[in-house]
């Protein structure tokens, strides 16, 4: 029996990750193929996803190239005083 | 937990062309971590200026206010000087500092007063009674950003509509797709159930997705 669109979307983490035995996974696939609608909802979680790891990617813009010396002094004195 | 897996990610650079960086950079913590034992004060300075740049990274991801940032930069530290005897070398220097920016983040999050969060549940997909699918992408409702075509404004487009999820779902999603911890990790470090731990990282890519929805349209022109 094919699942629905709202069964489907229960499953999605797992479906997406390696949390689901083989034949749940065949059955979350097999609806993907016949959904549309699903499909291009994976399509676009699957982007959601990459663009989350790009927009954070530490080798990327995120990380500064210095930090403000006044917190690596701050850092250095809190840690005398403690 | 999390520290296995940086272990393991780890090994399979060992692996691949890195390892002789990996090897040098394992000589150098070494190194360093010796100091620091030792008290030299020159060692403590190496430290903040070295991973600095990386544990401020880790703490503006997590606490969105500059000052929380702040002083949680100087909180990772502290934890990092006390705990430096208890560093087992199983993981570089590096991902143990960056594994203590996480948890004082997290633990920073705890502590702040909550700020009024809007709801993400309009941001849900909709069934009919069959449990079919009855939303369709170019009906949403579009939010105020901006559609962004180019790499450095798409990732602030993006950083902008996670920091826009109430913390609950935010900080899942930090952890699990950002972060790279898995499910059982995330569990253990926010204290919640697996089944919680999927469903909150479920709304909260569901509803960057909905956020996301002008940058998609860009793209497919």
């Amino acid at each position: 029996m094919m699942l629905t669109c709202k069964e489907f979307d229960d499953f999605m983490v797992d479906y997406l990750g390696d949390g689901l035995p083989v034949w749940q996974k065949y059955m979350c696939w097999l609806h993907v193929k016949m959904c549309r609608e699903c499909a291009h909802f994976v399509r676009e979680y699957k982007r959601t996803i990459d663009l989350g790891k790009a927009a954070f990617d530490d080798q990327g813009d995120q990380v500064p190239d210095s930090v403000p010396e006044e917190l690596i002094r701050a850092a250095l004195a809190h840690r005398k005083n403690n | 937990m999390a520290l296995t897996r940086e272990l393991s990610a780890e090994t399979r650079q060992v692996n691949g062309e890195n390892t002789s960086r990996v090897v040098v950079s394992a000589a150098a913590d070494k190194e360093l971590v010796d100091s620091l034992r030792r008290g030299e004060e020159a060692s403590y300075e190496s430290l903040v200026r070295s991973f600095g740049p990386q544990v401020l990274a880790i703490t503006r991801r997590y606490l969105k206010s500059e000052a929380d940032a702040a002083d949680c930069f100087q909180e990772t530290f502290i934890a990092v000087f006390k705990g430096i005897d208890t560093y087992a070398g199983q993981s570089s220097l590096r991902q143990w500092v960056r594994g203590i920016a996480i948890n004082q983040s997290l633990m920073a999050l705890r502590k702040r007063k909550r700020a009024r969060e809007e709801s993400i549940e309009h941001m849900m997909p909709l069934f009919d009674d069959s449990g079919s699918r009855v939303e369709s992408a170019g009906e949403h409702q579009r939010s105020s950003i901006e559609a962004e075509i180019d790499t450095a404004s798409l990732k602030v487009s993006v950083r902008q509509g996670i920091d826009k999820l109430p913390d609950d779902f935010r900080v899942v999603l930090l952890l699990r797709d950002i972060d790279g911890l898995n499910t059982r990790e995330t569990a253990a470090i926010l204290g919640i159930e697996l089944n919680a731990v999927k469903t909150r990282l479920h709304r909260a890519r569901t509803a960057l997705r909905y956020i996301l929805q002008p940058v998609f349209g860009a793209s497919k022109s």
